[in-house]
């Protein structure tokens, strides 16, 4: 299994970089972040296709690049499995030379052996005489896998391999991947724009935006407490607003916002920032309590939050609403409740509806400033 | 029918081929996939032949080749005849005049490449002459097919430059095309057109030939 | 290891089969440059030698200016049959020709017309004269004056028939005499002046009719030939059968007047 991926880049052309990553041993790496944000550059870095200006990669302790030493690894002299976004299959190869000419065995009987049992693993047994053009996506995938994986590589490197293939053969693809990962225990680093499939495959995450890392942790860690509004959008939290810290009580941990018109209690060890400065707070969507008209429930009294239904938008069996609360200007809170829940406490377009902000589930974010240039070595 | 003229110009063509596509293929190669700054220059250098007049091409090789010039005295010491007026004369114009013919479809396959492709060679551990080898020369097949017959084709149908630089000179640099030329002059019709119906044939041959050699290549198995 | 190429052999088949039989390449014998008017006379008469001497040569047709050129930029030619005299005398002072030659015939120019042609053929070019104020020339052809001798000859009768500057227009040069001729007779023209050699020849003449020149409307065209510096025994021994009997027979019979028997 090995110590895992340590790595950094720095370069300020012709793409910016400043990444650091790390990911232990064994371990699933998600790189996410919209498209263009430096993550394909990320990945290709690692693999040898690229080389920053500056930057180190150790691989379970073997340095495949070291700036500073001038020492930079071609591709072939790392074990790198790269299963590249458009598959890269040798298109005049039969499924099983595409696996075989990555087989790291001598003879050619050898490479075919191992190369069989590769695409048994990713369950394309039957079809190892077929060429590229004849495969479906799914089954181009796999066979773009198998081979990565018949290098034997110390680490596992894959960028967005399932973007191209459709919603049914997707799902598939991730229990598969599920299944090999659990199996063989590979390091891998994957790049994806989709937030719910890091969140399904990856045991980190590393927020990338314009070439720089701006956080990384478990996938609910880094939704539940985004660093900041940046990453926050980046993840996909759909209620982020900006207030004034008033005051912080530090045993109690709790902290006084401002917002709008509105004070609310949040639940945190660390204020944002100096009492009387601006900071972002965000609240997951699960976390934002509808009052309902028939009967009170447990949280209506934290931060309750009065508004008008401005955006009413039903989605087969669920509503999604948006409230505009009052006292506050240009501000909209998101949730998701259920058609029936909706139909009972007669939600609609202009009505008034109530809800509560639970206090632990406001995330405090200081106010961004300009970020470190340079990533510490 | 002039049978030695008809083996000279299938032998141009043969060495013509023979010498150019293999030292085409890294220049090819060079101009798919690097950026440098004089690309754009040597680019239109390879296809400067495409528009260049015959005569123009023949007029420069003789005064470079002529026996006042240093190229020319130069390959007198080494041959000890001059370049004009012999076979290797009419060969150096025809590796010259044929160049964009065999380096513009070989560049056109490397392109059609995709770098993933490449990229996915090196990642699997092929060393880069592997990947020339393994990878890339069997995908550009078609193109150094296509090289190939533009090569051959057109070197077969060289007159202008080949009649400057050759002369008429029977068994030397008289080629075929020349050979019809000199017929129809010497009011020998009945040879002019059988000549000319053997090279339209010939040259249907050869195409045909080299296109089934690459047809067969893309036909399924299994 | 990958499966063979089976590809790229089949290519290679192809193209060492080609080269192979490219090997086979003409039978040596020297190269003889001679002017254009000579087609038909000359390869008659090399036949004949090759018959005679089982010796074979390789003949070279074109313009005298164009081999002169090419014998001074090394053309490896061994015996050069002019249609001017000038050029190999030229070659001789420049130590390009062993000898100073000799002269082997004197030629003529007709008028030449294809049948089915408006123009008439006559030795005074008066039926050209007609056309040219009857403004129903259409083109006319002639060897080109500025390496053909024959084209300069032509250029002289029509200047001596006053038709030179006015025939401008419609002139059609052709690269030798030899081209001129193909343009007069193939009728693309409507006529040429050209050399009585291949006017008179069986080709030609039956294709249309001619009318000789008189010998003083242009300069004399005196055909000299001379043995180059690289000349061999072939060669040499060619040269000499030029000067024979039975090849001054041949000359005859293609209307060249021989040195020696000038009116």
């Amino acid at each position: 299994m090995g110590n895992g991926l340590k790595a950094w880049f720095w370069q300020s052309a012709p793409i910016p970089l400043a990444a650091e990553l790390h990911c232990p041993g064994g371990e699933t790496l998600a790189l996410v972040g919209p498209s263009g944000s430096g993550k394909t550059t990320i990945l290709r870095c690692l693999a040898g296709l690229l080389n920053p200006a500056h930057g180190a990669i150790a691989c379970h302790d073997k340095s495949w690049l070291d700036t500073a030493h001038h020492l930079h690894l071609r591709p072939q002299a790392r074990r790198v499995g790269f299963v590249f976004q458009d598959y890269g299959l040798f298109p005049h190869l039969t499924a099983l030379d595409n696996v075989a000419e990555a087989v790291p065995a001598r003879s050619r009987t050898a490479r075919r052996a191992r190369a069989r049992e590769w695409l048994a693993r990713v369950h394309l047994a039957g079809l190892e005489e077929r060429l590229p053009r004849v495969l479906s996506g799914g089954q181009r995938q796999r066979v773009a896998v198998a081979r990565a994986l018949g290098r034997e590589p110390d680490i596992l490197l894959l960028d967005e391999p399932f973007s191209a293939v459709d919603r049914a053969t997707r799902e598939r693809l991730y229990r598969e991947m599920a299944e090999l990962k659990a199996a063989l225990r590979m390091t891998t680093v994957l790049v994806t724009h989709d937030l719910q499939e890091a969140s399904l495959l990856a045991d980190r995450i590393t927020v990338v935006h314009h070439g720089r890392t701006l956080q990384s942790g478990a996938p609910a860690d880094v939704v539940a407490r985004p660093a900041t509004a940046t990453v926050a959008r980046l993840v996909g939290v759909r209620n982020l607003f900006t207030g004034y810290l008033r005051r912080f009580q530090a045993i109690e941990c709790k902290a006084f916002i401002a917002w709008g018109e509105v004070e609310l209690e949040a639940h945190t060890a660390v204020p944002p920032g100096a009492p009387g400065t601006a900071c972002d707070w965000c609240i997951s969507a699960s976390k934002v309590i509808l009052h309902r008209r028939d009967r009170p429930s447990r949280g209506e009294r934290e931060n309750p939050v009065r508004g008008e239904i401005i955006e009413y938008l039903r989605l087969g069996d669920e509503v999604l609403i948006g409230i505009a609360p009052y006292g506050v200007p240009a501000a909209i809170i998101r949730l998701t409740v259920s058609w029936h829940v909706a139909e009972r406490n007669r939600l609609g377009l202009g009505e008034t509806a109530t809800v509560s902000l639970l206090a632990a589930g406001i995330h405090l974010m200081p106010v961004e400033s300009v970020l470190r240039t340079v990533p510490d070595q | 029918m002039d049978w030695p003229a008809l083996w000279l110009s299938l032998e141009l063509a043969t060495w013509t081929s023979l010498i150019l596509i293999p030292a085409a293929l890294p220049l090819a190669r060079i101009l798919a996939w690097r950026h440098f700054r004089f690309k754009g220059f040597v680019e239109a250098l390879v296809a400067l032949p495409l528009v260049l007049p015959p005569t123009v091409l023949g007029y420069y090789l003789l005064v470079a080749f002529g026996s006042h010039a240093w190229p020319g005295k130069l390959f007198e010491a080494l041959f000890g005849h001059t370049l004009a007026f012999s076979f290797m004369g009419i060969l150096v114009a025809s590796l010259i005049f044929n160049l964009p013919f065999a380096v513009q479809p070989l560049q056109r396959a490397f392109e059609a490449i995709p770098l993933s492709v490449r990229e996915a060679a090196w990642c699997s551990g092929l060393s880069p002459w592997r990947t020339l080898w393994r990878i890339e020369l069997p995908l550009a097949l078609p193109g150094i097919a296509s090289a190939l017959a533009l090569t051959f084709a057109h070197t077969l149908g060289e007159f202008g430059v080949v009649l400057m630089v050759g002369g008429n000179i029977p068994g030397e640099t008289k080629t075929v095309a020349i050979s019809i030329y000199d017929r129809v002059q010497a009011f020998d019709d009945e040879a002019a057109g059988m000549m000319s119906a053997l090279l339209l044939a010939v040259s249907f041959l050869t195409i045909g030939m080299v296109f089934a050699l690459t047809g067969r290549r893309v036909a399924p198995h299994g | 290891m990958s499966p063979p190429p089976w590809k790229f052999i089949g290519i290679l088949g192809v193209l060492l089969t080609a080269f192979a039989a490219g090997m086979v390449r003409a039978a040596d014998g020297p190269v003889i440059a001679a002017a254009a008017d000579l087609q038909f006379a000359l390869a008659e008469v090399a036949q004949r030698f090759t018959q005679e001497s089982g010796k074979s040569v390789r003949l070279s047709f074109g313009s005298s200016g164009n081999f002169y050129r090419q014998i001074q930029q090394g053309a490896p030619f061994q015996v050069y049959l002019s249609a001017d005299e000038a050029y190999p005398l030229a070659l001789a002072r420049q130590g390009l020709a062993l000898n100073e030659g000799v002269l082997y015939a004197i030629g003529r120019i007709v008028i030449l017309v294809p049948h089915g042609s408006p123009l008439q053929a006559d030795a005074e070019l008066k039926g050209l004269a007609a056309a040219l104020t009857e403004n129903h020339l259409r083109r006319f052809a002639i060897a080109n004056p500025e390496h053909a001798p024959y084209g300069r000859a032509a250029q002289a009768a029509l200047a001596k028939a006053a038709l030179w500057d006015p025939i401008q227009p419609f002139l059609v040069l052709g690269e030798n005499a030899a081209q001129a001729t193909q343009f007069a007779i193939a009728g693309a023209t409507q006529g040429g002046i050209v050399p009585l050699s291949l006017a008179s020849s069986p080709q030609i003449a039956k294709r249309g009719k001619f009318a000789l020149i008189a010998e003083d409307w242009h300069p004399p065209l005196r055909q000299r030939m001379v043995l180059l510096k690289n000349a061999g025994d072939t060669a040499q021994a060619f040269y000499r059968y030029l000067q024979t009997p039975p090849a001054r027979e041949v000359f005859r019979r293609y209307g060249f007047t021989l040195p020696g028997e000038e009116e």
